[in-house]
């Protein structure tokens, strides 16, 4: 049903462990053992730092929300955004989806350069989840939307970065999800294609019940959100209308969205 | 009633949550055979594409080496062709595949890092896809041993299922060892440099090129040496000789101690693999 889809996070925090050169090298961690500094020394006490990527997020989404990521480079949008892909699990709190998940997080994920157009489409379906039925059904339309034709049938190493961009539009795109997670929004291809792509992402943001959106573009969020959030430091704002995001928002962010326009 | 998938996620609460986690990331990887098997496949096929042989280029190098290592050595070891090439052949082809697993091993989380970053997939998948890998490598050299047994008579009095089951005793080793150096490979990067090194000094204290009964003096050396173990449950069946219960009770010890290490390193470290990459 769908208005059960949801995205619960309470008091979530990630931590990243931050291996340098050095601590990666076994000898450092055997040198450490013999001088008896660090044995059963984890978390962190022990040899690795780590950096606080997130904490004590709370939000709940439901079906119609259509959530904003907003917070400078680092602040932890991304982080957040493969939280919910599943990527990273929290070291504290817990994080609950129900719904199935479409991240367009890295839209070459799982494409092998040397494999050609038509074995990716089925390489990605099945990163994606699907199975070969559903893969076989969605093949023809996404080889006509990639507008490749019989390059399909070409190693990607072949292709030039523009075809390589529809084709990875395509397939990335041709998922039925009811939780779309992006980060920022996705621009490829020539002008004719920048143009179906543009309507493409559309149809699918309308078609799933959960958005999470982190983008810089505050134009372009106050256009498709109706929540947003806002990141520093990996601290994060409560969930806000999208109404209030002008009066939250820093004025030199204003300023630096202002000059960009 | 509802069929949207439900997932839950909550911070580390102690090793039975952790043991719970990783047999579940075993279950999921057993249902996503589908992906695993198409990237191993590709592994193989993008790596022969365009080459008149393709993957049987995997057959007709490690048929020129047992046919010229063969010619020279039966010489050296004072044996005929009757009794060297058999053994030879078996032992080269086995012997790549336990090695190849092990080293690649160290490479199973490495390699596919740029998935494990984006997107929520089973870890055991990839182990899974390098060990399937070199599965279908192993099955093109396999097509030398049949030829190998066939020319020799050997079908007389080869076992082949004491062989598959001494082979599948192997496998069950080679992953958890596979498993755990994966791991620690992408935590520590020495490692996998160690593990080659070890790999290619196996392969002269080994009897892989010669055989074992030459050895009167310390035998503790051939003994302890598990990939010992593993060349006699597989090849002694399939040249109709007897094994020796010692090497069979041997490598159950091990897959158990083995398998509850890796398992627990497995349970251990599987959130945090992530960030090695």
């Amino acid at each position: 049903m769908s208005s059960e889809v949801a995205i619960e996070m309470r008091d979530l925090a990630i931590r990243f462990p931050v291996y340098g050169a050095d601590q990666r090298s076994l000898k450092r961690s055997l040198a450490k053992i013999a001088i008896g500094g660090a044995i059963g020394g984890r978390g962190s006490g022990g040899g690795s730092n780590t950096v606080s990527a997130l904490s004590h997020v709370n939000l709940s989404l439901k079906a119609g929300d259509r959530l904003a990521l907003v917070g400078p480079n680092g602040s932890g949008k991304t982080t957040l955004l493969r939280v919910m892909a599943g990527v990273y699990a929290p070291d504290e709190g817990s994080l609950t989806t129900v719904g199935k998940i479409a991240g367009l997080l890295d839209l070459s994920l799982g494409l092998q350069p040397t494999a050609t157009g038509n074995e990716n489409i089925y390489l990605r379906g099945l990163v994606a989840g699907l199975s070969k039925a559903q893969i076989q059904a969605k093949t023809e339309e996404i080889a006509s939307f990639s507008g490749l034709g019989q390059f399909l049938g070409l190693p990607l190493k072949t292709y030039s970065s523009g075809m390589l961009a529809r084709l990875a539009f395509a397939v990335a795109t041709a998922v039925d999800a009811d939780i779309l997670l992006m980060d920022e929004w996705i621009a490829v291809g020539d002008a004719e294609f920048r143009d179906a792509a543009r309507a493409r992402l559309m149809r699918l943001i309308e078609q799933s019940h959960i958005l999470v959106l982190a983008s810089h573009e505050m134009d372009l969020v106050k256009g498709l959100c109706n929540k947003f959030m806002h990141l520093e430091h990996g601290v994060a704002s409560p969930v806000m209308p999208i109404e209030q995001i002008d009066h939250f928002m820093p004025a030199q962010a204003a300023g630096r969205f202002a000059s960009a326009a | 009633m509802t069929d949207l998938p439900r997932i839950h996620i909550s911070g580390r609460s102690g090793l039975g949550a952790d043991l719970k986690e990783a047999g579940s990331d075993f279950a999921g990887a057993a249902h996503r055979w589908r992906l695993w098997m198409a990237l191993a496949t590709h592994d193989i096929t993008s790596r022969y594409r365009g080459s008149l042989l393709g993957p049987f280029w995997i057959t007709a190098t490690t048929a020129a080496m047992i046919g010229g290592v063969g010619l020279m050595y039966s010489q050296l070891l004072n044996l005929s062709l009757a009794e060297y090439i058999p053994w030879l052949a078996t032992g080269i082809v086995f012997w790549t595949f336990f090695s190849q697993v092990i080293t690649e091993g160290c490479d199973a989380f490495i390699a596919s890092g740029a998935i494990i970053k984006q997107t929520a997939i089973p870890m055991m998948s990839f182990i899974a896809r390098m060990v399937a890998r070199n599965l279908i490598n192993f099955a093109h050299q396999l097509l030398i041993i049949v030829a190998v047994i066939v020319y020799f008579g050997l079908w007389k009095v080869a076992n082949p299922l004491l062989c598959l089951a001494g082979f599948a005793l192997v496998l069950i080793n080679l992953c958890w060892i596979a498993l755990a150096s994966g791991i620690i490979s992408a935590r520590f990067r020495d490692v996998p440099q160690i593990v080659t090194a070890v790999v290619q000094v196996a392969v002269f204290i080994t009897p892989v090129f010669w055989r074992p009964e030459a050895i009167k003096a310390h035998r503790f050396v051939l003994n302890g040496n598990p990939f010992y173990h593993m060349l006699e449950v597989t090849r002694r069946p399939l040249l109709g000789e007897p094994v020796a219960l010692h090497s069979y009770l041997l490598l159950i010890a091990m897959a158990v101690v083995g398998w509850i290490f890796a398992y627990v390193l497995f349970a251990r470290t599987r959130r945090r693999v992530v960030h090695y990459l």
